[in-house]
């Protein structure tokens, strides 16, 4: 083991702990946007969000390549004006990422606010309470089981990630090596002691992770 | 006066109608809003405080409008000074019971969250969740809270009726003062008339959607009520607790509204005003 490679490892971590920080960003006021809106397209909107869950990740990969590549739409102009590249980058991980874990983090939080009893926000208006202090003082608050699933499903779903990364990360190390497809590599290789060694890492973190969530969410049932 | 005019289409058990009302309330008035379950009461609360928005209406608070759908006229809950009771309390899981009333007031230093605190008996509970406190004691902190944002009209959605008579009755009391020390124009939901009977300054009775005003029942003249100070001598607790006779002197006077008789001793001193027949309405010895 003296010459193990955590390269991957780190980069599945640094990837899992970006895309899942990002996404409390973005995901958090989805979510609130989700919950109460009476916008008429929401089924759209929830439609799309969710579409990760039964895509194969090879079909979201397959668009996110045309999409980043350099001679694409997208990827021309952000290599033109930010002078950023998101093929075979680790910044394309992330974006990806982000699409990719996104649902976990919109249905739990959405769910948990869903589930406050409305009176808590109406009562918090009366109070002269404007949205934006009702959200992030009354609601958010007391829906933190449902932001600490969010959180840990993200991070666990990114972690897990193969067939996106392999599409349009491929297999840079320290760039888009990630563990999962650090794996597969060293099967191919026939290397199986250091395949082992990382899926036996990713199996106790991510049971040290669910366990964890798990043990605290039941102390929070009552607040 | 607070004028209150609304019509929107309302689903009731009998099918669909029209919720139809158009009363004005005297301000610092307390008025009771009664009808069976369904009848649009909550309804009716909801468009005064702005969270129902009603196909016409018409809500003026004193020389102030709140609605007037007809003039596209429309405040924001935020911008209505309404305070206001739900049934289920809604108080905030995350806080304490002093965070719940300083989220109301304007400021954290405000002398008013102690007052009111103190008002209600909850000083010694103040630092307690909401999750550890009884039904009357959360529907205390709700009614402090809402007060706390000194609104000039009071809302109450049937906040006590998940409560024993006896914690009713003494929230009904409270209540009353509170709404008097306030000066708020206060409308009380209730499933009973009888039981807001004796807080009530008038009532609106709403049966499908049609709403019928009418003032109170006027209180037996002052003049024909004596002040009778005594000893007690004796006291039976009817059983119902509703009910409390005692001897005072040589007389027997029933009490009606127990919660303080219920505290009164044999040989406590105690000075009550009586009505014609010897039923004691108002109890006020210690």
């Amino acid at each position: 083991m003296t010459d193990f490679d955590w390269q991957p490892l780190l980069l599945t971590f640094r990837l899992a702990t970006l895309t899942t920080l990002l996404l409390l960003f973005v995901g958090i006021p989805l979510a609130g946007w989700l919950a109460f809106t009476r916008f008429r397209f929401k089924p759209v909107v929830e439609a799309i969000i969710s579409l990760p869950l039964v895509l194969p990740p090879s079909v979201l990969g397959f668009y996110f390549l045309l999409a980043f590549s350099p001679t694409g739409f997208l990827g021309k102009k952000l290599l033109s004006w930010f002078d950023l590249r998101l093929l075979f980058t680790f910044e394309g991980l992330v974006i990806a990422s982000i699409f990719y874990s996104l649902p976990f983090m919109v249905h739990s939080v959405q769910a948990g606010l869903e589930n406050l009893p409305a009176s808590l926000r109406e009562a918090s208006y009366t109070l002269g309470k404007s949205h934006r202090e009702t959200f992030f003082r009354v609601l958010l608050p007391n829906i933190k089981p449902s932001l600490l699933t969010g959180v840990v499903l993200s991070f666990a779903h990114t972690i897990g990630e193969f067939g996106l990364v392999l599409m349009i990360g491929g297999n840079l190390p320290g760039q888009t090596r990630v563990a999962s497809v650090a794996i597969y590599d060293e099967v191919e290789l026939l290397n199986y002691g250091a395949a082992n060694a990382y899926a036996l890492l990713l199996l106790v973190v991510s049971f040290a992770i669910l366990l964890s969530v798990y043990a605290i969410n039941k102390r929070w049932v009552i607040f | 006066m607070l004028h209150l005019q609304a019509r929107m289409n309302l689903l009731f058990a009998s099918g669909p109608a029209p919720l139809e009302v158009a009363v004005s309330l005297k301000i610092g008035s307390l008025t009771g809003l009664c009808g069976p379950s369904g009848s649009g009461k909550t309804t009716l609360l909801r468009i005064l405080a702005g969270l129902t928005m009603p196909e016409k209406g018409i809500v003026r608070v004193g020389e102030r409008t709140w609605l007037d759908t007809e003039h596209r006229i429309n405040l924001a809950t935020q911008q209505r000074k309404v305070g206001m009771v739900f049934q289920d309390a809604a108080l905030f899981p995350n806080m304490s019971v002093r965070q719940n009333v300083e989220f109301a007031a304007e400021n954290r230093r405000d002398p008013i969250v102690d007052e009111l605190l103190e008002r209600v008996g909850l000083t010694n509970l103040a630092d307690r969740k909401p999750a550890t406190l009884s039904g009357g004691q959360r529907q205390r902190v709700a009614l402090i809270r809402a007060l706390a944002r000194r609104p000039q009209v009071l809302l109450l959605d049937e906040p006590f009726s998940a409560l024993d008579r006896e914690t009713r009755d003494q929230l009904l009391i409270e209540l009353l003062r509170l709404h008097r020390q306030f000066g708020t124009t206060t409308v009380l939901v209730s499933h009973h008339q009888e039981e807001i009977q004796r807080v009530a300054d008038q009532f609106i009775e709403l049966k499908e959607g049609k709403a019928s005003f009418r003032e109170k029942k006027s209180e037996p003249d002052s003049a024909s009520r004596q002040q009778v100070s005594g000893l007690i001598t004796g006291i039976d607790v009817k059983a119902n607790r509703v009910q409390v006779q005692i001897w005072l002197n040589d007389a027997t006077i029933t009490v009606n509204r127990p919660h303080k008789a219920l505290k009164w001793q044999v040989g406590d001193t105690i000075t009550l005003d009586v009505e014609p027949a010897t039923t004691a309405e108002n109890p006020t010895g210690d």
